[in-house]
């Protein structure tokens, strides 16, 4: 246990301030019968600088916009003023991480997370008395 | 010249929005805003850059193609419209979890420095950004001045 506190304290700082800089893309998360559906805006990402990662439960999306700007552009004004976009979700353990599908397509990537077999909505026949 | 745009500055990285909402609503701004500024996380969200011979506007609309995106400039106030919908899958057994996407029409306004030229403007997408290149008028680029010997 004191080992954890030690390894976290000094990183606690660094990461935060990497979290400021990214921008959190707004997203859509709904379910059907056999799998959730999550849609995230992320323009200007490209299908190379993409990155989906499910680690320990976690999902993570992750992407750098990238924009081919002249040299010598000067900002004059900003709403876009960070480079990545970050968002992370914790799945549930009926979600297979091995069959998650993922595809981008101007800026909106869809991902398809599938429940397990075991987990599927199942409709219950009710029968008459 | 370009001070005009700096109105338009609504702040931090969109991530940190509920905590600057909080403190907007604890901290009200005193001074007036500027009649065309807009909260911040507004659909889509647009760049302005410069170099010394064009104005680069992007504007970051997810999902929509050319077709979708309308932008006219008059008077140096451009314009950006629009309609983006969000297909809807046919699914009735459907269980909403978040909606956050921007859905339905927009229009956005900014002023744009003065001196473009709208005839040789181009605009193209690109993996849901459109950029938008406004160049300057000829008599406006920065010109070189020849020093002569005395």
């Amino acid at each position: 246990m004191n080992d954890v506190t030690r390894h976290d304290a000094p990183q606690a700082p660094d990461n935060r301030e990497r979290e400021m800089e990214t921008l959190l893309p707004p997203v859509d998360i709904f379910e059907d019968g056999s799998a959730l559906h999550l849609i995230a805006d992320m323009p200007g990402v490209t299908r190379e600088s993409l990155h989906i990662e499910v680690d320990n439960n976690v999902l993570s999306l992750e992407g750098e916009v990238r924009l081919d700007m002249p040299d010598g552009l000067a900002a004059i004004y900003a709403e876009v003023r960070a480079q990545r976009y970050a968002r992370r979700f914790t799945l549930s353990h009926e979600i297979d991480a091995e069959a998650i599908q993922a595809r981008i397509d101007k800026g909106v990537v869809e991902l398809v997370l599938p429940r397990k077999e075991t987990h599927r909505r199942r409709r219950i026949e009710v029968k008459a008395a | 010249m370009f001070g005009d745009l700096r109105r338009f500055d609504t702040g931090r990285t969109q991530g940190l929005d509920w905590f600057r909402q909080l403190m907007d609503e604890m901290l009200p701004e005193a001074g007036a805003a500027d009649i065309r500024s807009v909260p911040h996380g507004s659909f889509p969200m647009i760049n302005v850059g410069r170099t010394d011979d064009a104005v680069r506007v992007y504007v970051f609309a997810a999902g929509l193609s050319a077709e979708d995106l309308e932008v006219s400039l008059q008077d140096n106030v451009l314009t950006v419209s629009g309609t983006r919908e969000v297909a809807a899958p046919p699914e009735a057994a459907r269980t909403d979890f978040r909606r956050e996407r921007f859905r339905g029409e927009f229009s956005r306004t900014l002023a744009l420095p003065d001196g473009l030229d709208v005839e040789r403007a181009e605009a193209r997408f690109r993996d849901g950004v459109c950029e938008v290149v406004l160049p300057k008028r000829e008599e406006l680029k920065p010109r070189r001045i020849e020093i002569q010997a005395a």
